[in-house]
Formats: C-alpha cells, structure tokens, sequence
C-alpha cells in the first residue's frame, strides 16, 4: 500500500533533536510531519532527569535566545535549579536544573501542539527515499515491521533516531537488541542510511539503575538544596516560583569497590561484549574502580525523577554488570540496604554517522536535503542534541524557503563551537560540551546569550514579537545602563574617586556592591533583573579581557569567511603534501578556517590553498 | 605565523663578514617600518637608492649608515612593498637593523617565507615548489627552524619544560571550570601563585642567559661526526684552541653535544663535538648518539672523521651512508699509524670529493683541515632567506612570554577567577609554540580524564 502525503520538512524522531528541529521550521513557517513511535516518548529523557549544566547551560541558553523550547520547558517543570560556578567569573556560570521528567516531556509536546503547522505521524521510518543526490522523502515501515509501507514525501528530511539505528543494550551478558530498554532499535532505517555511503562508528553509553524511593533510607545521606534565589534558562521567564526539592548524597565504599574488582569479567566493558567507545567525561562505576584505583570513594547523588514519582536516579553509578550484583552493590551502600531496584543499570552501543559527513548546517554533505542531528551525529547530552536540532530545522526551513543558510561561528555561540567541532573533527568519543572547547569562552556568556542571537533569529522569523518587544526593551536598557556605569564616579578603599567602569575591574568591587553602597544607579527590567546587571558586570569586569578576545575575533574572520567551493581539488595544488591532501578531502572543509583546524593541516598549507582560491 | 598581512625582515645576504649586508623588509607596513627606523626625513622614492642611516629607535642612536631602496608593490620580489637596507657587512650591525624594524613593528621572517609570499602573489611560478613543499611537510611553519635549533638542545628542551608546567595548570584550572562538582580541589590560589612565580622565574633565567650573549649565535653550523675514539674531540679541541672536549682513550666518552662558536676566515661557525655513533645499551650514551644523528640532519656541513689505523667498521660505512646528501669533508685520522685499510675501504670513499688524511696532533694537518673546512662553509648559500638572528627571535618572543606570565602572576595574586587567568596562559603558550615549532598538547581534556576521575 503506498499513499503519499507532501511535506516540506520530515522529522524522523521526537527526542531533544527532533521536538527543536520541528518546532523551529514550523515556527519558520514550514509544513512540518514528525515520525515518532508513540506520543509518549516525546522529549524523553533516558538517562540524567536533568538539563543543564557546565557550557550546557550556555547552550540551553542560546537555544532560548534564538527562539527554541528547551528554556521554557524546564523552566516551568523544573525541581531544582543551581547556578554552577557562582564563585567563579559569569563567562562560566552555568545554568542547571533538576527535571520533572514526565511533566518536561508533556510540557514539550503541549508547546509543539500549539504550533498548527507541525503534524505528528505515527510510525517507524524504514527507508530514506533519494533521487539522484537528493532526498525526496521517506517510507515508513508497514504493521509488521516490514519496509514497504506509506510513503511520505518532503523536500527536506532531518534524522534524529538517537541511539536507535542497531541498537543494543547490555546488561551482564544479557544482550538485547534496543534503542533504549523496552523499545525495539531501527535496523531498516539504519541498513538504508548506510546504503547511501556514510562513514559510520559505534559508540556506547550507559545509565544507572532505579530505585524505589519508597524503600530508601534518606536520613543516611547528606542534602543537595537548589540555590535560594533560582535563575531561570529563557529570557522570558520573569520569575522562578515553583517550589524546589531536595536532592541527597552519599558515597561509594570499599565493599562496593571490592564487589566490582571480584565480578569485573562479568561486565561487559571489561570482557569484550562492548566494541562501541563510551565517553570518558561520564565513566561507568567499574572505570571508576579499575581506573582509579587509588580513590577511595566516588561521589553519587540521589535525584528524583519527578514529583509524585517513586523512581529515584542514582547519578554517578552507571553499570552494565549483570543485575543481581547491580542489586549487591546498591545493598552495600548504607541507607541503600533495603533498596528495591525497580530497573537495572545497562549499557547502549549504537551507531552514529561521522559528523564530518554533514556540513556547518548539519546538511549531509553528499545527499541535498538529508540533515542529521543529535546522538546520530556522535554527541551525548539532551542539550547538544537540542542545538544540532535547532540548527538543522533552521537551515531545512532556510533551504525550503530558498535562503541562505544559517550558520553560528565559533564566536557566535557554543552553538556555533559545536557545529564547528563535530564537522571539523569528528568524534571518537561520544561528544559532550565543556567550557574549555570554547576559545572566546569569555565573549560567549549565559548573560549575554540574548545579545548575541536573538536579533539573529528574528531575521530568520523564528523569534516571536513579544520575544522580541522584550528583546528590545533589554537591550536599550542595557545600552544605557553601560553608558551610566561610564558617566558615573565612585568611591572606594580611603575616599579615593575613582571611575566606576574602573573600579569595577577589581575582583572584590562588583556592580552589586555599588548598588548597595548607593554608588551607582541602574535600571532594571521587571524580568530576568539579575541578567541585566550581570551583563553590565561583566562588560566592565572583563573589559581588557574582551577587546583582545574581539581583536582575536576579527583577526580569525579572514579565515573563517573565506569559503572554499564545494568544487575545490586539493590535488595537485602546489606544495600540498598527499597527506595533508587526503585529510582535507576526506573532511572537505567549508572554509579556511575550517580547514586550519583539521590535525595536521599547516599554516602554510592553508597560506597555499588561500593562493590557489585567489587567482 | 604565515599571516600575510605582518611585515617579515630577514637579513637576506649569506651568514658571516662581508662587504656589504642587505635587510629586506616586505609587506603591507614595510615602507612605514622603514620611515621609523631611519633618519631619512621624506618619503623614500620609489626604486631610488638613498643614502641615509638607521636608528635604533625613532630619534634614537643610530646603528649604521645604509643605502635604503624601496621597491612599491606588485614590482618587487615578493610581489609586496619591499625595502631593502644595505649596510656593512658586520653581521653584529646586521642583527641590530634587524632588531630595530622589530621593535618598529615588523616580524621575523620564516624559513622560506619571502619565497613564499612570491609564490603566494604569482611572482614565481613553482620555482621553489620543493622548499614549499618541505615547508608544507613539517608540522607547523616553524619545526624546520626548531629543528635547526635543536642542535642547541638547551633552549628548546628548556621552553619545553617551562611549557609543561604551563599546561599542567591550564589543565587544573580548566578541570575546576568544567567540572566543579565533582568534590575535587583540582587548584587552589596559593598553588596557582607558586606554581607561576616558579615558571616565571624560569622563563627570566632563561632570558638572563640570552642577555648574556650564550644564546645568540650564528647560523652555520660545522657538525664532527665518527666512531667513538677516532679523534674527533681531539679535532674539536685543535679547530677551538682550547681542551673544552675531554679527550680519553675510552670510547664514549663524549656523551652529548659540545659547542664552541670559532673564527673560520671572518666566518663564525658553530662547530660541534658529537658522541661517537656506535651501537649502545649504555642510555645516556644512546641519548647522545640519537643527537648526534640529529645533528647530521640539520648542519650546514659535515665532518666526518674515519679511524685510518683500523679497517673500515659497519658503524663507519653507515655513517658514511647517513651524511653522504650533506655538505662533507672526510677526515682519515691516525695518518701518524702504519695505515690499516684494505682496497675496499679506499674503494668506498674513491667517489667521495672532499678528503684528507690528518695526524690531528700535528699542526699542519690541522691547517689543511681548517682551510678546507672553511672552504666547505663559505659556499653556503642555500638559506638566503634563513635570518642569521634566529635567536634574537626567541628572545623576542620570550620576552613577550615573560611580559604576559607576570601580568598572570599579578593577577592571581589579585584573586581574579579562573578563566581570566586561563586567557593570559593560553596566550603565553602561544608564544612557547612560536619558539619551539611544535604545536601545543591542546589535549586539556584529556589530561584532565587521565589525571582525575570526573563525571557521574
């Protein structure tokens, strides 16, 4: 039976990828079908009931700033909310928050359902329909899982199947073919995609087992508290009023460590059973033992995975041992004694297309119309994959509307950093975001995140008007709140008048202390009053610091805005030796810049490539 | 590196006294470069010779009389604004023109970079498409120089070290930025403040040792090179007029490189003592023999003394193999001892052009030695482009270092965050990469996975 329905953008996924990608081009005014295999597991999240976090909270951020839902989502379904690095500068503040898992997810799929131009389409997709170089659309499996079935035609596919395509989870030597535990992995979809001639690896990843709340001992462990005066992720948020629970700690012991040494051939990290690259940011409890065997405790932290809910996540001890030494190793710990183990800890290995496949865009480079973010793309984290979906539903609806597309620098956004590095580099591990992957790091800032993006996604239509009209307001208000702090004198140690702008560059002056002090006066919005005087801060704070980083900036563009033709033949260029030839044709660079940052590509390589561009 | 848009200066005449010296400056800023630093007031005219003076700054002492010519773009050899400086031919004065467009805002040229920007501005088509390519070959623009500067040893494995314990605190500071929950206290500010006074104390007695005048040496380099207990030492310490090589009768003695800087003709040469090329379990030994092989890569030219008192060895006939591509003088030792070689041997080196046959204790020998040796120098003239101030560089750059890890110092002891600190690292090790030519372990993360147990 084939039928065809016209679309100009198909999702096929509705994770973290796959809500952003086609919540952004419908928002961009794209006729939007999303293929997910059941309401349920919109916006799901397997592993940490969490967002947030160190440089992931500089994404959600930017993804809120350029109009996307992940902000606003946990905003209004978040447990717990801690600003990371309070005590550190604001280039490194990071927002993260403990999430109501199953209220997040519905909260998401209630704002896809008031965008009128996304259509939900119940199915699995088994095979990508191509023409030539292009995608023309995809066929869904039939009722028995066949390939064959109906046939959806779009002028743009983005695929964002996670950890779906040959999935396959472990547990002990217990192997089951699964994208996540209960629900079956994508092999036709996966055989069709490596049909068209990606490169591919595998990796893997893992979570921990879950407790039942009901059979814990909480008064054995210390209390994690969120912060007293929460921030929130979206601009629009004006305020934080829900009320925030408690999360608890405790540590690992020597039993623990002993009972994983004794039983480490059963785990399938150590025996062999698992080929795919885990990350090493997120080490499973047996790396923690046999790689640091000198520590004598690690960390683990209680979280509940919602209100009213009874699981409870155990943070920090990940495992794929088989369940009855998963069930030992909770039993050793104190307060854990009695703990019921509603679900065991496993481990997921899955294939994932080099990203070095994919353009800035997230475009397949070889197959027109073909996007892909997300997990598939190598990355880990609810966030990273957000940002890839953001991006690609962008730049689906940018092609379907015949623009330009619509690509973030490396000094853009870490938004910007990820693209860059996934396209550039590739993966050999699952990627996640860290602060230290960003060079301007102190130009990219959970503060100004709205200066940076949002008029840029009100030039692509995706920032609403009242998004805007606040936008607006802000940045004006942020205008002459600087230009105050210019005009105004202030008084510090023994009388001495100095001007606040250069008072403000001392580490124990902020502008806090001197609107207490009576010092300085600033307007403040009725909203997000915090960002406005952190971004205030931390132009003063950071002065010297962020015109060398602007300087660097401008010095790069030479580079990163020289676009090298999709046509360009590396061969034969004078000068360029055959290893350095196979690097850039295996990774085709977009640009200079680009192409600079590919291991093993000189200077003196791209002063050559600069040459032969410009005869 | 390679940035098109900075202004180079070279001494562009070969190494050593000559009549005349020419600096060539070439780029966007070249003829501004040269405006500062000579006494000249108007504008030079184009392609005419003027006569005039440089300073060694604006207003400032002047360092000699020139003749300035200035070449506008595209009519010049690299297809940029170039001006040429002729001066005397003192290569102290040299250096010191060079050193004043420095400071006035030029850069010190890259191996080949002249070349290069011809080639880059279709001046010269594929001319020098090799040296390109060997440039394109390493792995950053600057590894052929590191690698010339190697035979030094000190300098680079000193920035080495230095540049170590600069990332070993980027690391720690990077790990409390990215992971600050992790329980750990990867960094507090009192070890930040030591561990900075420390590097910057090192890289200052690296510059006290430079201001002394030990680093600043000439390009040409003479390497000795042979068997253990040929004569080489003893050859090194007749060419020097001094004993700064131990002479024993046991082979191996002379286990690292040895340096002395000598008068070949008006020509100063580095002349270099190797350790005896043999096969050795003995490590300190094998560490020297591994320079040694270093050093017969990047000299300018090679001596390679040969036992004439005992038949031809496989370690003799390899070594024979290894420098046969260089510039070579072959030197048969031992001519005072009933010769030992069989027709083989002579066969060996009958193709070879330059050979003697010494008693290194004589005099006379000597001689012969050292005229042919300058011979072999002198007609060096393949590295026109290499400045002759290589060093002057490193401390150019070392300076900047020091300039950049004591505003860092400053500001840890300020209490100022992380990140602020890490930016002021970051760009300190930009400036040891200029120096060494290697680039950086940029690998933050992964140190931070191999030294700490992170992530939950």
């Amino acid at each position: 039976m084939t039928s065809s329905t016209a679309f100009d953008v198909i999702v096929i996924g509705a994770g973290h990828a796959g809500v952003e990608a086609a919540w952004s081009a419908a928002t961009m005014g794209c006729r939007v079908g999303i293929c997910t295999l059941s309401a349920d597991t919109v916006a799901h999240m397997p592993c940490n009931p969490a967002i947030g976090g160190t440089a992931k909270g500089h994404l959600v951020r930017e993804i809120d700033a350029l109009g996307g839902l992940m902000g606003l989502a946990i905003d209004t379904t978040g447990l717990q909310f801690k600003l990371l690095n309070r005590s550190r500068g604001p280039a490194v503040w990071s927002p993260r928050a403990q999430a109501d898992k199953r209220v997040y997810a519905a909260r998401v799929a209630e704002l896809m359902r008031q965008q009128p131009n996304i259509e939900w389409v119940l199915g699995r997709v088994g095979r990508l329909l191509v023409k030539g170089d292009s995608v023309v659309g995809v066929e869904l499996e039939d009722e028995f899982g066949n390939t064959g079935g109906q046939e959806l035609r779009a002028t743009t596919v983005i695929v964002t199947t996670g950890t779906f395509l040959n999935g396959l989870t472990h547990v002990g030597s217990e192997q089951t073919a699964a994208g996540r535990v209960g629900e079956p992995p994508s092999h036709h979809l996966a055989e069709s995609l490596k049909a068209l001639g990606f490169r591919w690896g595998r990796l893997k990843t893992g979570t921990p087992p879950r407790l039942d709340r009901r059979s814990i001992d909480f008064s054995r462990f210390d209390q994690s508290l969120g912060d007293d005066s929460p921030v929130p992720f979206s601009f629009l948020t004006e305020k934080l009023d829900r009320p925030q629970i408690v999360c608890h700690s405790l540590y690992t012991n020597q039993q623990v460590h002993d009972l994983v040494r004794e039983n480490i051939q059963r785990s399938p990290l150590y025996n062999g059973q698992i080929e795919g690259i885990g990350p090493r940011y997120c080490p499973s409890l047996e790396d923690k033992v046999m790689r640091f065997p000198d520590r004598e405790r690690h960390q683990i932290l209680l979280e509940p995975e919602g209100v009213g809910v009874n699981e409870i996540y155990v943070n920090g001890f990940s495992m794929s041992l088989p369940s009855s030494i998963q069930e030992d190793l909770v039993h050793a710990l104190p307060g854990l004694q009695d703990a019921v183990v509603l679900r065991p800890g496993y481990a997921v290995e899955y294939d994932f297309v080099q990203p070095t496949e994919l353009r800035r865009t997230y475009e397949s480079k070889a197959i027109g119309g073909l996007f892909m973010a997300g997990q598939i793309n190598g990355t880990s984290g609810y966030e990273e994959a957000a940002a890839q979906g953001l991006v690609a539903g962008i730049n689906a609806a940018q092609q379907v509307k015949e623009e330009a597309p619509f690509i973030l620098e490396r000094s853009d956004a870490y938004i910007g950093v990820l693209a860059d590095d996934l396209t550039t580099t590739g993966c050999l591990e699952p990627y996640r975001m860290f602060t230290s992957r960003a060079e301007y790091r102190l130009l990219l800032r959970i503060d100004n995140a709205d200066l940076r993006l949002t008029s840029k996604g009100r030039d692509i239509g995706l920032v609403d008007d009242r998004r805007w009209k606040r936008f607006e307001e802000r940045q004006a208000r942020f205008k002459r709140n600087v230009r105050a702090v210019q005009e105004t004198t202030v008084t510090v140690g023994e009388g001495k008048r100095v001007r606040a702008s250069q008072a403000l560059s001392r580490p124990d002056i902020s502008v806090e202390t001197l609107l207490e002090q009576g010092e300085l006066r600033l307007e403040s919005g009725s909203d997000c009053h915090a960002f406005d005087l952190w971004s205030v801060e931390s132009e003063f704070k950071y002065s010297g610091y962020l015109k060398r980083q602007n300087a660097k900036v401008k010095q790069s563009q030479r580079l990163e805005h020289r676009l090298i033709p999709e046509s360009f033949v590396y061969t034969g260029v004078p000068g360029l030796s055959l290893e350095v030839v196979e690097r850039l044709n295996q990774t085709r660079p977009e640009t200079l810049g680009q192409a600079s940052r590919i291991a093993g590509v000189t200077a003196a390589a791209v002063a050559l490539i600069a040459g032969r561009l410009s005869r | 590196m390679f940035d098109p848009d900075d202004t180079i200066v070279a001494i562009s005449t070969p190494p050593g006294q000559g009549g005349i010296g020419v600096v060539r400056l070439s780029g966007p800023m070249a003829e501004a470069v040269a405006n500062a630093v000579l006494s000249f007031e108007q504008d030079l005219k184009p392609r005419h010779a003027t006569l005039t003076q440089v300073r060694d700054s604006p207003g400032g002492r002047p360092i000699d009389q020139v003749v300035a010519t200035f070449f506008p773009r595209p009519n010049s050899y690299t297809g940029e604004d170039v001006v040429e400086l002729s001066g005397h031919g003192s290569p102290v004065l040299l250096r010191q023109i060079v050193a004043a467009t420095i400071s006035a805002g030029a850069r010190l040229a890259e191996p080949g970079e002249f070349t290069f920007r011809a080639y880059l501005n279709g001046q010269i088509d594929l001319v020098q498409a090799e040296a390109v390519a060997d440039l394109v070959a390493s792995v950053t623009p600057l590894q052929a120089r590191a690698a010339f500067d190697q035979l030094d040893g000190t300098m680079t494995d000193a920035i080495g070290e230095i540049d170590e314990s600069v990332f070993d605190l980027i690391v720690r500071l990077e790990a409390s930025l990215d992971f600050p929950d992790e329980g750990y206290h990867f960094v507090n500010q009192e070890t930040v403040i030591s561990d900075l006074e420390e590097i910057v104390r090192c890289v200052k007695h690296l510059l006290d040792s430079a201001g002394r005048g030990r680093l600043i040496r000439e390009g040409s380099q003479a390497v000795i090179v042979g068997k253990p207990n040929v004569g080489k030492s003893t050859l090194f310490n007749q060419l020097c007029g001094s004993q700064r090589a131990i002479v024993t009768d046991v082979p191996g003695t002379t286990r690292d490189l040895l340096t002395e800087t000598i008068d070949l003709s008006g020509i100063p040469v580095t002349l270099v003592d190797t350790a005896g090329v043999r096969d050795t379990l003995d490590c300190v030994e094998a560490e020297g023999v591994d320079r040694t092989r270093g050093a017969i890569g990047t000299a300018t030219a090679i001596v390679l003394v040969l036992d004439g008192s005992k038949p031809l060895e496989p370690d003799d006939r390899s070594l024979l193999l290894e420098s046969q591509n260089g510039r070579r003088l072959i030197v048969i030792s031992k001519r005072d001892l009933p010769a030992a070689w069989v027709a083989a041997d002579e066969a060996v080196i009958a193709t070879s052009d330059d050979v003697t046959s010494a008693c290194l204790l004589d005099n006379k020998d000597v001689a012969v030695v050292r005229e042919k040796l300058s011979r072999l120098v002198e007609g060096n003239d393949a590295d026109r482009d290499v400045p002759a101030v290589t060093n002057l560089r490193h401390i150019d750059l070392l300076r900047r270092a020091d300039s950049i890890l004591g505003q860092a110092l400053e500001s840890a002891r300020a209490g100022v965050t992380e990140e602020l600190l890490l930016a002021e690292l970051t760009d300190a090790r930009k400036t040891f990469e200029e120096i060494s030519g290697t680039r950086p372990d940029d690998a933050v993360l992964r140190r931070i996975f191999e030294s700490f147990c992170i992530g939950k």
